[in-house]
């Protein structure tokens, strides 16, 4: 006869017996002369229609019934059945357990969604129950955050720790004039509940480290990276991997974008595309380079629409394709991504278990270092520079700023030499000259005064701050940019 | 009300802890005398679920079926499993009783930011639909 083995907690209705011989030519006999036998073991393993509960498998001698013949399966007096339980669970809320139902006035508000088959309430409740983590508010952050507002996702989390400033209203349109000077997150959420009340938005006030991204991301099903910096761009892809989570990536540099969605059902990540951080300071940021304002519109809902389909499961997800935007001439492009084997953190070997110190990782110095308060080594004060003026002091002044900046604003005394022609027109100088360089915050300046020392230029000095300073200090009718 | 040995509850935790973020499962083996459950083994097993782990686990049956012959093997009973929920409360998840068995105790680790902080044994229902909490004691 072949031999049923009872689990250890259901020997209790076996009169503590570990194997049971039964009767039975097949799986289903044989389990149905187990129950006649020990009645009480039925409700254990069957439910009231008299199918197997949802956690029990059989399994004859090594191989689970279900990939035999089920009940059918044929049993011989030599087999060993056992009766094992499947086992799951995880912190995690049930995700197929949407949000239960939509209000009168949600229905109303969502009409044009809910019209769609592709869509529908279905979808609709999906949207309802999404958590999504959007990481900054500024150009990418403000599109997205208004259109995943206004379609219903149900929560969003804002990871900011900004101010609004006047540079920022050119593009980053979740902000308005009157909110310069007011937390990012602020002034983001309340423009997200003007536009959708039934959406709750979790702000987080911190710049997004290592320590504290597997917390803030945890309860989110989807992050979006709206970020504009190597370390934390690395940072949000690797908390990504390891936690699972989809990364919705953007990025965006004067006319240009790219988006894709890394980390997403075993397609690339971030690191396959780039293994490597770039050097510091060879791929300038969007206040050192600008950006068209419009451009992060763009890219930005680009990344809402990858996010509600993913949301939704529905179309095709910019997975394992990189899109390539360029505003100017107005021509998207894709590029294929392949998943590297070998990459570091989604690779076959992984070797980057948890976050790492990403500063160091893309070569940013732990702290930028503070600008001293007093007068460095070469350095002259815009108020000194203006007296000079004043006093007809000999001395020749020259603004290393690009023409387009000058045009902004100017000191009439300085003469232009953009940093780039400076070694092309160093003639046009005479080292015997007292010279002060100065371009819009010092950073510029500072470059041209190493390079006049280095080609024999004695008497060169920075002028601190800049026209920033010089606008701040000497000429508040010198514009600010 | 259930016991865990100071060599099982070590190995829980280690093994708990080297899964973080992720989340880690296993069996316990002990002895069962009526109410009194006495973990005195813990057995890794593997977290086969396909998709994220950080927030999921899932045990293969044939894994269980060997903890389950190992323990007859032994002489003990298969008591239990358990499970870490990184960087969360040590609760019984919708997902964890969803995907029970009434059969067994479930112990869950809580790990805090890759430390263990705190456990609870839950004892599921036949229908799925609610756990009691069960006197966990750990050495």
């Amino acid at each position: 006869m072949p031999k049923i083995l009872i689990p250890t907690p259901l020997r209790q209705y076996t009169g503590k017996q570990d194997t049971v011989q039964v009767k039975g030519a097949t799986i289903g006999e044989a389990l149905s002369d187990l129950t006649t036998q020990h009645p009480d073991l039925r409700r254990n393993l069957f439910n009231e229609e008299g199918k197997l509960r949802s956690f029990v498998n059989v399994y004859l001698n090594d191989e689970d019934i279900r990939y035999l013949n089920k009940d059918a399966t044929p049993v011989k007096d030599s087999d060993t059945v056992s009766i094992v339980p499947s086992i799951a669970g995880g912190s995690a809320l049930e995700t197929a357990a949407p949000a239960a139902t939509l209000s009168k006035d949600e229905i109303l508000r969502y009409s044009r969604h809910l019209i769609m088959p592709e869509v529908g309430m279905e979808g609709q409740l999906k949207l309802k129950s999404a958590k999504v983590l959007l990481i900054g508010t500024g150009g990418l952050g403000a599109p997205l955050g208004l259109y995943l507002a206004a379609a219903g996702v149900g929560r969003i989390g804002l990871v900011d720790f900004d101010v609004v400033d006047f540079t920022n209203l050119q593009r980053q349109v979740i902000h308005g004039t009157k909110d310069v000077g007011r937390k990012k997150l602020d002034s983001a959420a309340d423009s997200m509940a003007d536009i959708n009340p039934f959406v709750q938005v979790d702000k987080h006030e911190v710049a997004l480290t290592s320590e504290n991204a597997f917390e803030i991301m945890r309860d989110y099903d989807i992050v979006v990276d709206g970020t504009d910096n190597f370390p934390t761009r690395y940072l949000v892809n690797d908390a990504c991997v390891l936690l699972g989570k989809p990364n919705v990536y953007g990025s965006i540099f004067r006319f240009e974008g790219q988006a894709t969605v890394f980390a997403y059902q075993g397609g690339p990540c971030y690191r396959c595309l780039y293994p490597e951080p770039p050097p510091p300071g060879l791929v300038p940021s969007c206040a050192e380079g600008g950006v068209l304002g419009i451009l992060p519109g763009t890219i930005g809902l680009i990344q809402a629409t990858e996010t509600v389909k993913l949301i939704l499961g529905i179309g095709e997800p910019l997975v394992g394709r990189l899109l390539l935007y360029d505003a100017l001439g107005m021509r998207f492009r894709e590029l294929k991504l392949r998943k590297n084997p070998d990459c570091p953190i989604c690779g076959d070997h992984r070797t980057i278990t948890e976050l790492i110190d990403y500063n160091q990782f893309c070569g940013v110095p732990e702290q930028p270092p503070a600008p001293a308060p007093g007068l460095a080594e070469g350095e002259i004060d815009p108020t000194e520079v203006k007296a000079k003026i004043d006093r007809h002091e000999p001395f020749v002044l020259i603004d290393v700023r690009e023409p387009h900046e000058y045009q902004i604003g100017h000191i009439p005394y300085a003469k232009l030499i953009p940093l780039g022609e400076l070694p092309k027109r160093v003639n046009e100088l005479n080292s015997a000259d007292e010279i002060v360089a100065h371009c819009k915050s010092g950073m510029r300046s500072a470059k041209a005064v190493d390079f006049l020392k280095q080609a024999g230029f004695r008497k060169v000095k920075n002028m601190k701050g800049g026209i920033l300073a010089w606008s701040d200090k000497v000429d508040p009718t010198v514009p600010k940019y | 009300m259930i016991k865990v040995a100071s060599e099982p509850w070590r190995e829980m935790v280690a093994h708990a802890r080297s899964t973080y973020p992720n989340e880690c499962c296993g069996a316990m083996l002990g002895k069962i005398d009526g109410d009194e459950k006495d973990v005195l083994i813990a057995m890794r097993l593997q977290n086969s679920s396909a998709g994220s782990q950080a927030a999921r686990y899932e045990l293969r049956p044939e894994d269980l079926l060997a903890a389950d012959q190992e323990a007859r093997r032994q002489g003990l009973d298969l008591i239990g499993i358990y499970h870490s929920h990184p960087d969360c409360g040590a609760y019984f998840s919708e997902t964890d009783l969803k995907n029970s068995c009434p059969w067994y105790s479930f112990i869950v680790l809580s790990i805090q930011k890759g430390e263990f902080d705190h456990a609870n044994s839950w004892l599921p229902n036949a229908e799925q639909t609610a756990a009691e909490k069960e006197e966990l004691i750990y050495a």
